[in-house]
C-alpha cells in the first residue's frame, strides 16, 4: 500500500512542477485501476479497498488543489467502481489488455471533463487544460497498459 | 452468487463514494472554516516533501523567465529612471523634502492558484514568521494585485482585485477624481462612482488612493480603457489591469515598516 502513497506524491510533485501550465494525467486513479483488476493471483487485496484509496486520495487531492473537498473524492471512487463493474460484467473472454486499455481511457477523459465542468476559468482556457491534459495522458495509458499486458502474459 | 454479491458490493462502495463525496462537499460549504483548517493543515502537511519539486521548479521557471523579463526590466527601470527625475525636479520647485519611509515590500512567491477561484485568490509562500499582515496590499511588477485576507506562519492567502467582493478606494491620477474598483470574478475591472459629468477617459491611470495603513496610497492599479453607460448619474468605467494576472509567478507584499525575516 506504501506504494499507493508514493503514487499519490508523484502525481502532486509532478502538479506542483507543472502548477501554471497545465494539469498532470491521473496517475494515482490509473494506477489503483492496474491494482483492482490484477489477476485475483497477483491481488493481495480486495478491489473493494481500492475505491476507499481511491475515495482518501480523492480527497486529499481536493484538499491540496481543487479547492472542493469531495468532488474529485467522488469521481474517483464513482469511477474506479464503475470501471470494475464493467470489468466484471465483461464475459471472462472479454477482459483484455484492450479492455483494460479502454478503461483507463474512459477514467481519464471523464475524470477530466467532470472537473472541467467545476472550474470558473473561460471556456478557453478550460479547454486548453483539458487537451494539454488528455495529451499527456496518452502516454501513461500506454505505459500502464504495457505494464499490466506484461503481467497478464504470465497468465495466459 | 458470488459474482453477484461481489458486483453489488462494488455498486454499493461507487454510490457510498458519491454520496459520502457530496456530504462532504456540501459540509466544507456550509462550513467555511472547517474547509480552511482542513486545506491549510494539508498544505502544511505537504510542505516538506514537496520542497525539492517546488525548488526544481523555480529553478526551470527562474532560468526559462530570465532572458524575457531582462529586457521588461531594462524598459521599467529606464522609465521609473525617468518618472523619478521628474518628480525630483518637481519637489526641488516646491521646497518640500520627501518623506522617508521605513515601509518596504516582501518578495514572495505564488504556490498555489485553483482553477475555480483563478479570479478571487492565490496563496503565497510568506506569512506571520515573514511579517506579513492581514490587509496587506500585495503587487506584482510594481501594480497591486491583491490584498492579504488569510495569514498562516509560512504562508498566506492573497484575494485577487479581480474577485467581486474585493473593493478599493482609488483615484484617477490625472484627475485626481476619487472612485472604487472592483472585480467580477471573470478577470475584468470596473470603476465605480465617476460622476457622469467628470471627464475621464480611456488612457488614464489609477492607483490607491488613501485607504489603510496597510494599502498606501499611490500604488499603480491599471488603465482606463472604456467607459459603460451611465447608471443613476455615474458612469462605470472598464479598467485593465496593469499587471500581469495571468501569469503571476513572485509578488510582493506591502510592508508598514516592519522587518523583514528571510
Amino acid at each position: 500500500m506504501i506504494y499507493v502513497l508514493i503514487l499519490w506524491l508523484v502525481q502532486d510533485l509532478l502538479q506542483v512542477m507543472l502548477m501554471g501550465f497545465c494539469l498532470v494525467p491521473e496517475i494515482f486513479l490509473l494506477s489503483l485501476l492496474f491494482l483492482a483488476l490484477l489477476p485475483s493471483s497477483e491481488r493481495k487485496y480486495d478491489e473493494r479497498l481500492f475505491i476507499v484509496i481511491a475515495f482518501a486520495g480523492g480527497l486529499l487531492w481536493d484538499l491540496r488543489w481543487t479547492n472542493l473537498p469531495g468532488l474529485t473524492a467522488a469521481i474517483n471512487g464513482f469511477l474506479l467502481a464503475a470501471a470494475i463493474l464493467v470489468w466484471y460484467k465483461m464475459p471472462a473472454q472479454g477482459r483484455s489488455v484492450t479492455l483494460f486499455s479502454g478503461l483507463c481511457g474512459a477514467m481519464q477523459v471523464l475524470s477530466g471533463l467532470i472537473h472541467c465542468f467545476f472550474w470558473t476559468v473561460s471556456s478557453g482556457v478550460a479547454a486548453r487544460l483539458f487537451i494539454v491534459q488528455q495529451l499527456l495522458g496518452i502516454p501513461l495509458i500506454i505505459f500502464v497498459t504495457f505494464i499490466y499486458w506484461k503481467v497478464w502474459e504470465k497468465h495466459v | 452468487m458470488q459474482t453477484m454479491n461481489r458486483e453489488t458490493r462494488v455498486i454499493l462502495h461507487g454510490i457510498g463514494s458519491v454520496l459520502l463525496g457530496f456530504a462532504v462537499f456540501w459540509f466544507m460549504m456550509a462550513v467555511p472554516p472547517v474547509r480552511y483548517v482542513c486545506i491549510d493543515g494539508t498544505n502544511t502537511l505537504l510542505y516538506i516533501p514537496e520542497w525539492p519539486s517546488m525548488a526544481l521548479r523555480n529553478v526551470l521557471k527562474y532560468s526559462s523567465n530570465w532572458v524575457l523579463e531582462r529586457e521588461t526590466l531594462h524598459e521599467r527601470v529606464s522609465k521609473l529612471e525617468a518618472e523619478n527625475q521628474k518628480m525630483s525636479a518637481a519637489l526641488q520647485l516646491t521646497g518640500a523634502k520627501p518623506a522617508v519611509s521605513a515601509a518596504m515590500f516582501i518578495p514572495a512567491r505564488v504556490t498555489l492558484r485553483y482553477p475555480e477561484e483563478w479570479w478571487r485568490e492565490i496563496r503565497i509562500d510568506k506569512g506571520r514568521a515573514n511579517k506579513v499582515k492581514e490587509g496587506a496590499a500585495v503587487t506584482s511588477d510594481g501594480y497591486l494585485i491583491g490584498r492579504v485576507t488569510r495569514v498562516g506562519a509560512h504562508y498566506a492567502w492573497v484575494e485577487l482585485i479581480t474577485s467581486a467582493s474585493f473593493l478599493i478606494a482609488v483615484a484617477v491620477d490625472e484627475t485626481r477624481d476619487l472612485g472604487v474598483v472592483n472585480g467580477d470574478d471573470k478577470g475584468n475591472l470596473a470603476l465605480l462612482y465617476i460622476p457622469e459629468d467628470r471627464k475621464i477617459k480611456p488612457g488614464m491611470n489609477i492607483s490607491t488612493s488613501l485607504m489603510s495603513d496597510e494599502i498606501p496610497p499611490g500604488l499603480p492599479i491599471g488603465t482606463i480603457i472604456a467607459a459603460d453607460k451611465v447608471k443613476e448619474g455615474f458612469v462605470p468605467m472598464k479598467v485593465k489591469a496593469g499587471a500581469h494576472l495571468t501569469q503571476m509567478y513572485n509578488v510582493e507584499v506591502f510592508s508598514s515598516g516592519a522587518e523583514v525575516s528571510k
